[in-house]
């Protein structure tokens, strides 16, 4: 195996998926490689297929053809194993209402086999990461909407997955809130963690990825660091820029 | 397969979900309570004890007391002739049942005693020549409260006709046998004349026993079809309680499959699909919580019905002679309830048409099933229908056990049904669990 392989924690060839009913493919043989360590941004405008491919990458949705291989484990038939590795943030608060945010994470450290052993220190640690030690006992819905969305964090790196997927965590949350999350996942990225995260907000991706990459209509459009990105269109002065550069101001739905 | 942690998890959620713990526990408590002492009421207006009837005796003989004695000596009306101390007149009587304060009011003539009396000394009298009998009868009237249903009626009418007919059998009995002594003694000594020196004319005549009518020559006796060994009778209660437990077992479609459509609408199923569990457990955790709170509800309810129900004066539930097959058909049942609550929760779309698809399947099934009205009652057609009831064949074999001494092998066939039935819903719900990881 090259070395350029084993950097590569997720890839992705030829990858298409058409939903049901729909005329239009949601991805349209995309191509996209993560390497280790990175915080990698996915960014597109609606309905590029960002939660698509990320539905892919954790065994949620199976595609209609294409490549996909992550921690050179292959889907579907290395499913069992890759859900083990990867930790999902989603876009909406994936926690039961009613229980507690400890209880939310107690259910969901038995589900991710977080040892037994360890499991009262993950939930500790992870808590005071979030910072959310102080309020453990306080019942979701009785929390406001930035202590949910550390919570749904705090479920996605239990069990400390090698690849960290987070689809838009930070929207609706206050700038306090958000500044906290982003703080967490350079933390997180510090410590090994591969982050490949979708987000609308192009400063906040600027801010904190490594890597972009820019799909549309189900490809690639664009890919590299923001910088480059940035530098390789002289015209736009942001990511924001070259993102309404790329993918045009028309409304999408 | 973390079964044990999905199991926690489902019975924490049930522990804070007031309103469903509500549904599961209260509801059929009152159930059972309320149906249970409102049927066995019925039992009572149908026969089975005793119905307050006004009596207003306006009859100057004594014919119209032994009537009240008549009706009371049936065991099945309680007469009520005055209101406080003051002997209820004809106004004031239909004036209480028209209100509705009591269903009837039996209104015995002021003539009663000298028609009956003339109607049997002329109807003794036809009998004896030989003639076709023609008599005027008495005239007793009976006020019905317009509300009161039709068998309710029935049953009352025909209580007050046994106690008529005791009074009248009595009174041409009586009639008959005065003239029949007096008429023989007549012809006798006509007869006899002749002989009369040689002193055959002071022949005894034989003299009838005043109660002779009153004794029965058929006794109508009311017995169980069951075994002689068990011992149980088949009462209101013994009947009801199973009924309305397991219509209130069923209810478990509600809360459950309302758990399930949150899970899909806060995305904690998606979450929980992206995780290293099987389908197996995730739904095994939910069968398993759910079971634990059916069984509950099972002792829970056989608890009100041998403790609470005799404190309200109705008998008490008798657990039937075989624990085996109570706890198999008590566990089958639960297992079917929770399988429909799994069927509708993969099929609804949202927790509002869980809620109402639920609730109103559940009541087409009880009803269906025999738990409002027995099967056996529905029109032909209904009684075909039924047995696609799973209710039916629960409350089938619960009846089996609690009144006809049903054992194992007399409860197999509807514990197969039961267990298939639950099978096939968990087969289904297992697919479309399936297809939302695969995202097909």
């Amino acid at each position: 195996m090259s070395d350029s392989r084993q950097q590569h924690v997720i890839r992705i060839s030829g990858l298409t998926k058409t939903y049901p009913g729909s005329s239009h493919p949601a991805l349209d043989h995309l191509n996209l490689e993560v390497a280790r360590g990175l915080i990698f941004g996915l960014l597109g405008p609606n309905g590029a297929g960002k939660t698509t491919t990320i539905s892919i990458i954790c065994t949620l949705l199976r595609p209609d053809s294409g490549r996909v291989e992550v921690l050179e484990q292959q889907m579907p038939t290395a499913a069992a194993a890759i859900r083990h590795a990867i930790g999902l943030v989603p876009q909406d608060i994936a926690l039961y209402p009613s229980l507690t945010i400890k209880e939310n994470l107690s259910y969901f450290a038995h589900v991710l086999d977080v040892e037994k052993g360890r499991r009262a220190e993950r939930i500790v640690a992870c808590l005071d990461m979030v910072g959310l030690a102080e309020v453990a006992g306080r019942r979701i819905d009785c929390c406001s909407g930035g202590m949910k969305r550390r919570a749904n964090l705090a479920v996605g790196i239990l069990h400390e997955p090698q690849i960290l997927l987070l689809d838009e965590p930070t929207v609706g949350i206050d700038a306090q809130s958000r500044h906290l999350i982003l703080e967490q996942l350079r933390q997180l990225n510090r410590q090994g963690m591969t982050l490949l995260y979708t987000t609308h907000y192009m400063r906040e991706a600027e801010e904190i990825c490594d890597e972009i990459a820019i799909i549309d209509t189900g490809r690639v459009i664009a890919q590299g660091t923001p910088k480059q990105l940035i530098a390789g269109n002289p015209a736009c002065e942001s990511l924001e820029d070259l993102f309404l550069a790329l993918t045009g101001k028309a409304l999408r739905e | 397969m973390h079964l044990l942690s999905h199991i926690a998890k489902e019975l924490l959620l049930l522990s804070r979900d007031r309103a469903g713990l509500l549904v599961l526990f209260v509801m059929p408590v009152l159930l059972v309570l309320v149906l249970t002492l409102v049927q066995d009421n019925v039992f009572r207006a149908t026969g089975e004890t005793t119905t307050r009837a006004l009596f207003v005796n306006l009859d100057a003989g004594e014919l119209g007391v032994d009537l009240a004695s008549g009706l009371s000596a049936t065991g099945m009306l309680e007469l009520v002739e005055a209101f406080a101390g003051e002997k209820i007149d004809l106004a004031r009587a239909r004036q209480a049942v028209f209100r509705g304060n009591y269903q009837f009011a039996i209104v015995v003539p002021a003539d009663f005693s000298v028609v009956i009396a003339a109607a049997a000394e002329s109807a003794a009298r036809a009998t004896l020549r030989g003639d076709s009998v023609e008599i005027k009868p008495a005239e007793l009237q009976i006020f019905f409260d317009p509300a009161v249903r039709g068998v309710y009626r029935t049953a009352v009418s025909s209580s007050v006709q046994r106690g008529v007919i005791s009074v009248a059998m009595a009174n041409r009995s009586t009639a008959l046998m005065r003239l029949l002594s007096t008429d023989l003694q007549q012809q006798l000594d006509e007869q006899l004349q002749p002989y009369g020196a040689s002193g055959l004319v002071n022949i005894e005549l034989p003299e009838f026993a005043d109660n002779w009518l009153e004794q029965p020559l058929i006794e109508l006796q009311e017995e169980s079809a069951a075994p002689e060994k068990f011992p149980i009778m088949p009462t209101s209660v013994q009947q009801n309680v199973p009924a309305w437990t397991l219509f209130g077992m069923f209810f478990i479609v509600i809360p459950l499959a309302g758990t399930m459509i949150r899970e899909r609408q806060d995305s904690t199923l998606t979450r929980l699909l992206t995780m290293p569990v099987s389908i197996a457990g995730l739904l095994g955790g939910k069968v398993f919580a759910y079971l634990f709170i059916c069984l509950l509800q099972l002792v829970l309810m056989l608890l009100v019905g041998r403790y609470l129900m005799p404190l309200l004066g109705t008998p008490q539930f008798d657990m039937g002679t075989s624990p085996r097959a109570l706890a198999l058909v008590a566990v089958s049942s639960a297992l079917a309830a929770c399988g429909f609550g799994m069927l509708v929760g993969v099929v609804a779309r949202s927790f509002d048409q869980a809620a109402i698809f639920g609730s109103v399947s559940v009541v087409i099934a009880a009803a269906l099933g025999g738990v409002m009205v027995p099967v056996y009652m529905m029109p032909q057609v209904m009684q075909a229908i039924s047995v696609v009831s799973p209710l039916g064949w629960g409350l089938e074999a619960f009846l089996d056990i609690f009144v006809r001494g049903g054992d194992l092998s007399s409860v197999l066939p509807q514990v197969l049904t039961l267990n298939g039935f639950f099978l096939l819903c968990m087969v289904v719900a297992a697919l479309v669990f399936r297809r939302w990881r695969q995202g097909a």
